[in-house]
């Protein structure tokens, strides 16, 4: 019996400051320590000032995973050292007087399997270490406390993941998930972290850390699981412990055990007091949480009868869910999910492409209204994309430019088909008696109009002249 | 009963490195052992308390920059990263 | 110049131009010169203190708006921190440190035009009764020299009750403001907690102490706190006083009034003109008018136990950032691993220090908490809620501030439980939250003797009038410094 559990560490990126100071909450454009004060430097006589939205967005991410909230919420201390905390204690939650983390009991489903959440706590990140020089005397650990306060939220969840694979789908659910909700943009570096525990066959619970992405995750899992497996089928007991995942070496490695038995010595931060979290307020949070994943989807299926993979894929993630919504009406629905969902895809797919396009929604209402009213075949429509994302021009103006209209006029198609007759009299030929070689021709019209030419007008004038 | 590896524990712990831990483990065992008193007020039905705060009181999001530049007055090396001693 | 005048009376002086605010502070500034070598009371001495004064003069003479300190020298404990000043909590591990920001009572002192004299001795951290731990060597009572001036605000309690300043900011965690106010026969006060902002405050005990005003009369203690009271966004445990006034009707008396006198407070191991003195006042405010009344708080047995069992464990959590990475003294990391390098850093510590941080990893561990911090804290939940009870009944709390006599330099140093024990009275209104105030009240022997008041939460302005009541009965000789 495989037994998998995680502990994911969500940046809130979407805020501000950071949880217990006015200093930025995302670092990463700053030359190291430059985004300090006092506060997150743990500098004597400061205390910590509670960010407000913090712990709105960790409630929704709470309510988001169907969480009990519980009416006060605490925060800890955990006290260890290590050069990356300034304080050389970590304001964290813990639910040891009572439920008093910001969520718990909380469940996911992946597919048909039901994921339990156990809690979700709000708490700091600690800053980055470099480590420098290259032999054993000179070596030296440079700190940059950037990063030191930054908001985190932890989801720990029950060991009820069975393979890598449900890990990993169950990752990408919470990560739309959680960007959806506008508590934070996971494809920022470092923005999501996850640490695993790992057991086989009712054995001991082996702790993975130190893991850098998702995908060093399903390969630390796979490692550790391959790893236990083997010391199980030689009747090898599995250590209870926690391992490192070394990331050069792809492997997890048994940290020294002694200097592992760190007691937290865990107590109520007293600068700190609990804060409630009102029922109506709570009530409040609920009506203002953005339209879940689960609920776009079912809309797009039931009210557009739009198909259910490409439901999905729209309905995932928030850059397009939002273009969709923003630029959909009932007739164009269809049209609008399709165009996002195959050519939009390789424009738009990474946050440098969306960051850099010139796509608005009302361009692909026009878009899509110039497809089914015929004036632009899915060809041209995909030219004038590209052009879009490129100049964001308006689509009448790029029609022109680049002289991307339909040509569908029959007068005009005729004397093109011409042509192409004229040009192709051994095709011409074929076509009279095998029906497939007329495609051939539809092709060199095709080809002739720069993919403009009406492909269904072009086959009845080609099936016509034929006779 | 405190034993002198247990002070010893703990001052690891607590990132110091006594020295003298004779002088340490008495004046430290007097002290554990005078807590001893808490055994007899019986409070084992007593909740532990703390104040609360609506959720409306707390600070706004907001990003305002520390004016100085406080690196500049903290220990520091290449004029950026703090430094600290290298990690096993 | 006539040092020997009280906060409002300065100020009284001041505005009418009898004196001006730069003459007094440079005769303040000769008086530290002169006294203070033997006394020990400043660890800095402020060198633009005069004119910063005279820069005050400035503004009176144009007209301009004047803050209410109007250039008065007040002196500052040095584990607050002033901005661009050391600030050392008079230890090794902090000598070289330089506050880049001023505490909130700092900023809002200086908007009210006071002048900070200098900084003033304690125990090392706040940790101790009687300012000999300090590392910068102790500092003296001035009512007699070869005894210590209690602590941690010791230097606090010397620099006011021998003229070297008008006023002193100190801190109370366990009875650091009320102990030696009691001792170098000033009034020190602990207002409750959240009343005062603590940013800006080195933390020792985050969730039990208070900045305290030491000062020669109840009036002034009353001034300075309608200055620094209030909410304050840099410290959420701060609370919400309704602005009140505290100087106003401060005379107004306890005629009716109901006090309780702890019975456990005057119990065994009371100095028997302690216990006298203590009569004494509560007959005083009998004749006043007050109804007084034996009352018994049965946790205050366990409070001493409670009390130092929650301070190191605060204590060694609060001081773990102290590993001379970011700040403290020259020590380079070359050559170091980190365990080994913050562990021989952290050895600059003072030895009660050092002692304090090794209980508070011991008692909140995970194999002792139950018996030791949890059970800590269970006290103080009950604790309170007897002193809530008390309050029903009464509406103040008396009892005399030490059990003891101020003793000699050296007499208890090497004893830490009888050290624990001098606190027996004090750690009370810590531990509960309520505000509690020394009112000096006779001398024996030469030695001085404070009576403790003590009042419900935010009933700050009502302890006042009470301790006013109190002080305005006795008549004390002068300090002989």
């Amino acid at each position: 019996m495989t037994k998998i559990g995680l502990e994911i560490h969500c940046q809130l990126t979407k805020l501000e400051s950071k949880l217990f100071c006015s200093c930025k909450a995302n670092y990463r454009e700053n030359e190291p320590n430059t985004n300090i004060c006092p506060i997150c430097m743990g500098l004597p006589g400061t205390l910590p000032r509670l960010n407000q939205k913090a712990v709105e967005k960790a409630t929704l991410i709470a309510m988001a995973l169907n969480c009990s909230i519980p009416e006060k919420i605490a925060f800890f201390r955990k006290n260890y050292f290590y050069p990356d905390l300034p304080k050389n204690f970590q304001i964290t939650q813990l639910n040891i007087y009572g439920d008093t983390s910001v969520g718990g009991r909380g469940v996911i489903m992946v597919g048909d399997k039901k994921i339990r959440i156990t809690r979700i706590q709000l708490e700091e990140d600690p800053g980055r270490l470099i480590y420098e020089g290259t032999s054993s005397k000179n070596q030296i650990t440079l700190v940059d406390y950037n990063r030191a306060g930054t908001p985190l939220v932890e989801i720990v969840t029950e060991p009820d993941f069975e393979n890598p694979k449900q890990v990993r789908e169950f990752l990408k659910i919470l990560s739309d998930l959680l960007e959806n909700l506008n508590v934070s943009d996971p494809s920022l570096e470092g923005a999501m972290r996850a640490d695993a525990n790992v057991s086989i066959e009712g054995g001991n619970k082996v702790e993975i850390k130190n893991i850098n992405s998702f995908h060093d995750l399903e390969k630390a899992i796979h490692f550790e699981l391959t790893r236990q497996e083997s010391l199980h089928s030689r009747e090898i007991p599995i250590a209870l412990e926690t391992r490192h995942w070394d990331d050069k070496r792809k492997i997890t490695i048994s940290s020294r055990s002694k200097e592992e038995e760190l007691d937290y010595r865990y107590f109520l931060e007293g600068d700190i007091p609990l804060i409630k979290i009102e029922k109506d307020f709570q009530e409040k949070l609920k009506s203002e949480m953005p339209e879940s994943i689960l609920s776009k989807k079912e809309r797009y299926v039931t009210k557009y009868g739009i198909p259910e993979q490409v439901a999905d894929v729209l309905s995932s993630d928030k850059y397009y869910s939002e273009l969709f919504d923003k630029s959909h009406n009932k007739n164009n629905a269809k049209e609008i999910a399709n165009i996002i969902t195959t050519d939009l895809m390789g424009l738009a797919d990474t946050r440098e492409k969306r960051e850099l396009s010139k796509l608005n929604s009302s361009h692909l209402t026009d878009l899509a209204d110039s497809i089914l009213s015929g004036k632009l075949t899915r060809n041209s429509a995909k030219n004038a994309l590209y052009e879009i994302v490129k100049t964001g021009k308006e689509l009448s103006k790029i029609i022109s430019e680049l002289d991307l209209g339909n040509v569908s006029n029959e007068k005009d198609l005729l004397q093109i088909i011409q042509q192409v007759l004229a040009e192709e009299s051994q095709a011409l030929e074929e076509a009279k008696s095998n029906p497939q070689a007329i495609n051939f021709l539809v092709g060199k019209v095709m080809q002739k109009t720069k993919g403009k030419a009406d492909p269904k007008l072009t086959l009845e004038l080609l099936k016509t002249k034929l006779g | 009963m405190v034993t002198e590896e247990e002070i010893e524990q703990v001052a690891k712990f607590m990132k110091i490195d006594v020295h003298n831990h004779k002088e340490y483990v008495e004046k430290v065992h007097n002290m554990i052992d005078f807590f001893d008193i808490l055994d007899s007020a019986g409070v084992e039905e007593e909740e532990v308390t703390m104040n609360d705060l609506p959720l409306s009181t707390l600070r706004e999001d907001k990003h305002i920059p520390f004016e100085d530049k406080l690196i500049e007055k903290l220990k520091n090396f290449k004029g950026t990263y703090v430094r600290a001693p290298k990690m096993i | 110049m006539n040092l020997k005048i009280s906060a409002l009376e300065f100020v009284e002086q001041v505005k009418n131009g009898n004196i001006s605010a730069e003459d007094f502070v440079s005769a303040t500034i000769d008086r530290i010169k002169n006294i203070d070598e033997k006394l020990h009371a400043y660890l800095q001495v402020n060198s633009k203190a005069i004119e910063q004064a005279s820069q005050i003069d400035k503004k009176i003479k144009s007209g301009e708006k004047v803050g209410k300190c109007f250039g008065m020298p007040i002196s500052v404990k040095d584990n607050i921190c002033v901005k661009h000043s050391k600030t050392t909590c008079a230890s090794k591990m902090l000598e070289n440190f330089v506050a880049p920001y001023d505490a909130t009572v700092i900023s809002k002192l200086k908007e009210q035009d006071a002048v900070f004299v200098g900084k003033v001795n304690l125990d090392e951290f706040a940790m101790g009764l009687t300012t000999e731990f300090s590392a910068y060597g102790p500092s003296r009572n001035p009512w007699n020299t070869d005894y210590v001036p209690g602590g941690s605000s010791g230097g606090s309690a010397v620099a006011v009750s021998a003229f070297e300043c008008v006023a002193s900011l100190g801190s109370d965690t366990g009875g650091s403001v009320r102990n030696p106010a009691s001792f170098c026969s000033t009034v020190g006060y602990k207002p409750t907690y959240g009343l005062i902002s603590r940013y800006g405050l080195i933390s020792y005990a985050n969730s039990i102490e208070q900045i305290g005003p030491i000062t020669r009369t109840v009036k002034d203690t009353a001034f300075l706190l309608n200055i620094l009271s209030g909410m304050d966004s840099h410290d959420n445990t701060t609370i919400d006083n309704g602005q009140v006034d505290y100087l106003s009707c401060i005379d107004s008396g306890i005629e009716g009034k109901k006090i309780g006198i702890i019975q456990e407070m005057i119990g065994e191991g009371i100095d028997p003109s302690v216990l006298s003195a203590t009569n004494n006042a509560v007959s005083k405010l009998e004749g006043l008018g007050a109804i007084c009344e034996s009352v018994s708080i049965d946790m205050v047995k366990y409070s001493v136990a409670s009390y130092y069992t929650i301070t190191a464990t605060e204590a060694g959590s609060n001081l773990a950032r102290y590993d001379n990475l970011r700040y403290g003294y020259d020590f380079p990391v070359e050559g170091f691993e980190f365990n080994s390098y913050i562990s021989k850093a952290r050895t600059k510590f003072g030895p009660e220090v050092i002692r304090r941080m090794i209980l508070g990893g011991f008692v909140p561990s995970a194999g002792h908490a139950g018996k030791y911090f949890l059970k800590a804290l269970k006290v103080k939940s009950k604790l309170t809620k007897e002193v809530s009870e008390a309050f029903k009944k009464y509406d103040y709390l008396v009892a005399p501030t030490v059990p003891v006599l101020p003793f000699k330099i050296g007499e208890k140093i090497d004893d830490p439980i009888a050290l624990f024990l001098v606190d027996i009275n004090t750690v009370l209104s810590n531990l509960t939250g309520i505000p509690s105030i020394s009112v000096p009240y006779s001398i024996s022997n030469g030695l001085p003797i404070g009576i403790q008041l003590m009042a419900k939460p935010n009933d700050d302005k009502s302890l006042l009038q009470v301790a006013r009541a109190l002080e305005s009965t006795v008549r004390l000789p002068e300090v002989p410094v």
